[in-house]
């Protein structure tokens, strides 16, 4: 018998304490999993982003301003830009339902030039381009909506007072689920000039992609120099910036999810201390036992220790199998309500290695102070409760 | 060897007394029965004897080893070589089997797995256990439990055993089964036994009795051979 089996054993003494205790780390874990996992996420969307070399050019105001569709041919006309498209979001529902997937107007023709790691067949594409009420959709979107080529796609309008009749023409597919759904920008305006005068000519935002994906930061720069004196200046940034940019929306969230964490760790080596402590208060005769026998201090230590951090590692790698699972519900969510999508697999790294540590040092702290008291107990007094 | 061994304990401000003078020679072999009002000072003189305690004053010899000198550390080493526990419970480890109970004090060794293996099958084939080897202590009976509690204080092949009212928890019949067991320890085995008990019939299957009162040794009886294995 190693000591491992006797600190085994020990754990699954008290099943129903035992068990409660893994819980309660594991939940938390789960919940530092999720939270350390978007930003994460957050950095890996960045880095996707900035490796893309697609540029986004937002009203200087941010979303709430327009941008012309001229805009778009002028940004085109720049040395360093590949190809260029106008973005406007529509946001409308689907067969009563609100918003159920992102949805775009956009310029068939150079589409998928800007975005140019979306596959689509040669035909689909040329059928996009040719058909003004013709529409694209994510292969996962497609799929989760059960729709095959040739189904109308009916949309209501919710900000915009329009309602657009789109038939799916192409299935594309992203390296992640996009959740989008993309039409014709032109039958959108079409659609606007009739209905709201004023609002046509907007191209929402634009997307451009550099022909040098290293040279996106000099081009951005351009691209706002080149608006600057205009009545609708532009703020240009790379696709990872802005994503950084909603991050920083939120506010200083690094800085809440470790404020959280620290409380969250405190209070969990609070509570596992005390029921390692209980456990091993009913255990005194035997530890007395234990040391009568033989047993040095450190090994007594070393039972006591090894047992709350073995609670503790388990608590921890079920909650973060839990949270990676809520991050891979998170991340299946599409675009739409996420803005940007990384697989989960793209996560795994040195901050999951992190969270194990954390949990093993709560253990280990949890832990210290009823093993010291295990380890200094006079084998007399702890003998004289039973004997 | 026990020589003018003191041993007080402090409650606060107050000093208790509760071995004072004691001097007392155990042999090789010997089998030896502690007795005693409550209070007397059996267990103390059995912890200082077993080195679990020190002597406020005085000295505790074994095979001319000062135990009162020997630090916590090489004391806990010396025990898990050369003494045995009995206790009035059992006190075995209820989440190990009998076998892994009787391991235990083996794990403290460098013996390899199939040697243990070997040590624990023959001290619980010396108690009559082996069959049950795989029982946890919630499967056995109150004596088969202190029948493995003697294996695992034989399990390392002590010089010493110790054992603190040893059948205290058992009825008759099983104490006189787990007395008969420690009386082949000591005359097959040659165990050096030193036993506390309130029990004149247990105290009977020593080779001598020491009677202790307040503190202090007041009477020192041998056994006839034929007392003695009755």
């Amino acid at each position: 018998m190693k000591l491992l089996t006797y600190i085994w054993r020990n754990v699954r003494r008290n099943k129903l304490r035992s068990g409660l205790t893994i819980l309660s780390m594991a939940f938390s874990l789960a919940l530092m999993t999720i939270l350390y996992g978007y930003l994460a996420m957050q950095t890996v969307a960045d880095r996707e982003g900035s490796k893309s070399g697609r540029l986004v050019v937002l009203n200087k105001q941010g979303f709430a301003g327009m941008l012309p569709i001229a805009h778009v041919q002028r940004i085109r006309k720049l040395d360093g830009v590949a190809a260029a498209i106008p973005y406007m979001w529509f946001g409308g529902n689907y067969k009563g339902r609100k918003m159920p997937f992102a949805q775009a107007g956009t310029d068939p023709k150079y589409a998928f030039d800007v975005f140019d790691e979306y596959k689509i067949s040669e035909d689909q594409l040329a059928a996009f381009q040719k058909d003004r009420q013709g529409c694209v959709a994510d292969k996962g979107l497609a799929e989760q909506m059960q729709w095959e080529l040739g189904e109308r796609i009916p949309l209501e309008g919710t900000y915009m007072p329009i309602n657009l009749d789109l038939r799916l023409v192409g299935i594309f597919k992203a390296p992640g689920n996009t959740g989008s759904l993309w039409f014709n920008w032109n039958y959108l305006d079409e659609e606007l000039k009739r209905n709201m005068p004023g609002f046509p000519g907007n191209a929402g935002m634009i997307y451009a992609k550099c022909k040098v994906s290293g040279e996106a930061a000099i081009l951005s720069q351009e691209i706002d120099a080149t608006f600057a004196n205009s009545e609708n200046a532009t703020r240009t940034r790379t696709e990872g910036a802005l994503i950084l940019m909603f991050g920083e929306m939120l506010g200083d969230v690094k800085t809440y999810i470790r404020g959280i964490s620290l409380a969250v760790v405190f209070a969990l080596a609070l509570v596992a201390g005390t029921t390692m402590a209980m456990s091993m208060r009913e255990r005194t005769t035997e530890v007395a036992v234990l040391k009568a026998i033989g047993f040095s201090k450190l090994r007594v230590l070393s039972l006591v220790l090894g047992e709350s951090t073995m609670i503790a590692i388990l608590g921890g790698l079920l909650g973060i199998a839990g949270g990676l699972g809520a991050l891979h519900l998170v991340s299946s969510i599409p675009a739409a309500a996420m803005l940007f999508t990384v697989p989960v697999v793209a996560l795994a790294g040195a901050w999951l290695v992190g969270l194990v540590l954390v949990a093993a040092t709560i253990g280990f702290v949890s832990g210290l102070v009823p093993a010291i008291l295990a380890a200094q107990l006079s084998v007399v007094n702890g003998l004289r409760r039973v004997v | 060897m026990v020589q003018d061994v003191t041993k007080e304990y402090r409650r606060g401000e107050i000093v208790v007394p509760v071995l004072s003078g004691m001097n007392l020679q155990l042999d090789a072999c010997d089998y030896t029965a502690l007795m005693g009002p409550s209070g007397s000072g059996k267990t103390t003189l059995l912890n200082l004897i077993a080195g679990l305690d020190k002597a406020t004053s005085g000295h505790v010899y074994f095979c001319g080893q000062d135990l009162g000198r020997t630090s916590q550390g090489k004391l806990a080493k010396w025990r898990s070589r050369h003494v045995g526990f009995i206790f009035q419970a059992s006190n075995l480890i209820p989440v190990l089997t009998a076998y892994e109970n009787v391991e235990l004090p083996l794990t403290l060794t460098q013996l390899k797995r199939r040697q243990r293996r070997e040590q624990v099958r023959t001290a619980l084939e010396i108690v009559g256990l082996a069959e049950r080897m795989d029982h946890y202590p919630r499967q056995l009976s109150g004596g088969e439990e202190q029948r493995v509690a003697i294996a695992r204080a034989i399990a390392t092949d002590p010089t010493l055993i110790v054992a603190d009212e040893p059948t205290g928890d058992l009825d008759a019949k099983t104490g006189n089964e787990i007395l008969d067991l420690m009386g082949r320890l000591n005359a097959e085995f040659s165990k050096t036994i030193i036993m506390v008990t309130h029990d004149p019939r247990a105290a009977a299957r020593a080779k001598r009795t020491l009677l202790l009162e307040d503190g202090k040794l007041v009477g020192n009886t041998a056994q006839s051979p034929m007392e003695h294995a009755s």
